[in-house]
């Protein structure tokens, strides 16, 4: 569906989210992927290196550790940290979960996705933490 | 977001679930797998933290151009890219840039060529 401005309605201006508290956080949350678009390209980048060869890759690592790129990267971290927790609380909501008539607690759920990402951490550490 | 709905009640928007589909399922990728992946990939490694061949050219091409670094790249790359396509697209229409029937085109099929290319690097990886 296409999105086009109400006529009956008076256009907002381009700042109207500056306005207050709750909008702002709104906007910052939606700009937690301007960042993620950095790390993708990075990633892509990344793997074009890999199917060079054994140089690219060693070059594609030390652009990595270059302080620009691991500050926007660390960034990057940080939104995604920022994104799950604003993507979390919305789960129970949009699907509340009922076991034997029961439902699950929010905290429940907000709570099982975050030991879903500390376990995909364990999950890289097992795979890349003890080398070959 | 509906302000024009009576106004189009002849146009159905038969499009949309499937855009927000794909926001929901990057947005857990997003949240699940990418702050994990971020730390080992662009943080741990660059810095040198990790152990010498754990990601090493050999090992990190036998990992990526594999059958799970094919989901891998789905599910890391391909799904994120649709959901920031979506947010990207609601956001420049939050501060009026642009209009809404170009920036949909332009977002989701920049999303869907990255796809493309990423998982065709990893076919073409695969292959040779």
């Amino acid at each position: 569906m296409d999105k086009s401005s109400s006529q009956r309605l008076p256009p907002l201006k381009r700042t109207w989210w500056l306005k207050h508290r709750f909008f702002k956080l709104y906007m910052l949350r939606e700009a937690t992927v301007l960042p993620l678009v950095f790390f993708t390209l990075c990633l892509l980048a990344g793997m074009v290196a890999l199917l060079q060869g054994a140089d690219s890759w060693q070059g594609w690592i030390a652009f990595m550790g270059s302080p620009i790129v691991l500050l926007l990267n660390l960034v990057a971290l940080a939104a995604s940290l920022f994104h799950a927790a604003t993507f979390f609380v919305l789960f129970p909501r949009v699907m509340p979960i009922r076991i034997a008539g029961h439902s699950l607690p929010d905290q429940a759920i907000v709570a099982g996705q975050w030991a879903g990402v500390v376990v995909v951490a364990l999950l890289f550490f097992w795979l890349l933490g003890r080398g070959a | 977001m509906n302000m024009n709905k009576h106004d189009v009640q002849h146009k159905q928007a038969f499009d949309e679930p499937l855009w927000w589909g794909l926001f929901s399922a990057g947005g857990v990728c997003f949240a699940v797998l990418l702050p994990a992946v971020i730390l080992f990939i662009a943080v741990l490694l660059p810095l040198g933290l990790l152990p010498t061949e754990a990601l090493s050219y050999e090992r990190a091409s036998s990992l990526l151009f594999s059958v799970p670094g094919f989901l891998f790249v789905g599910a890391v790359v391909c799904l994120p890219l649709f959901h920031t396509a979506h947010r990207l697209r609601h956001g420049l229409f939050d501060i009026s840039v642009g209009n809404d029937t170009l920036n949909k085109k332009l977002m989701y099929g920049g999303a869907a060529l990255l796809s493309v290319l990423a998982l065709g690097l990893v076919v073409a990886g695969f292959l040779s």
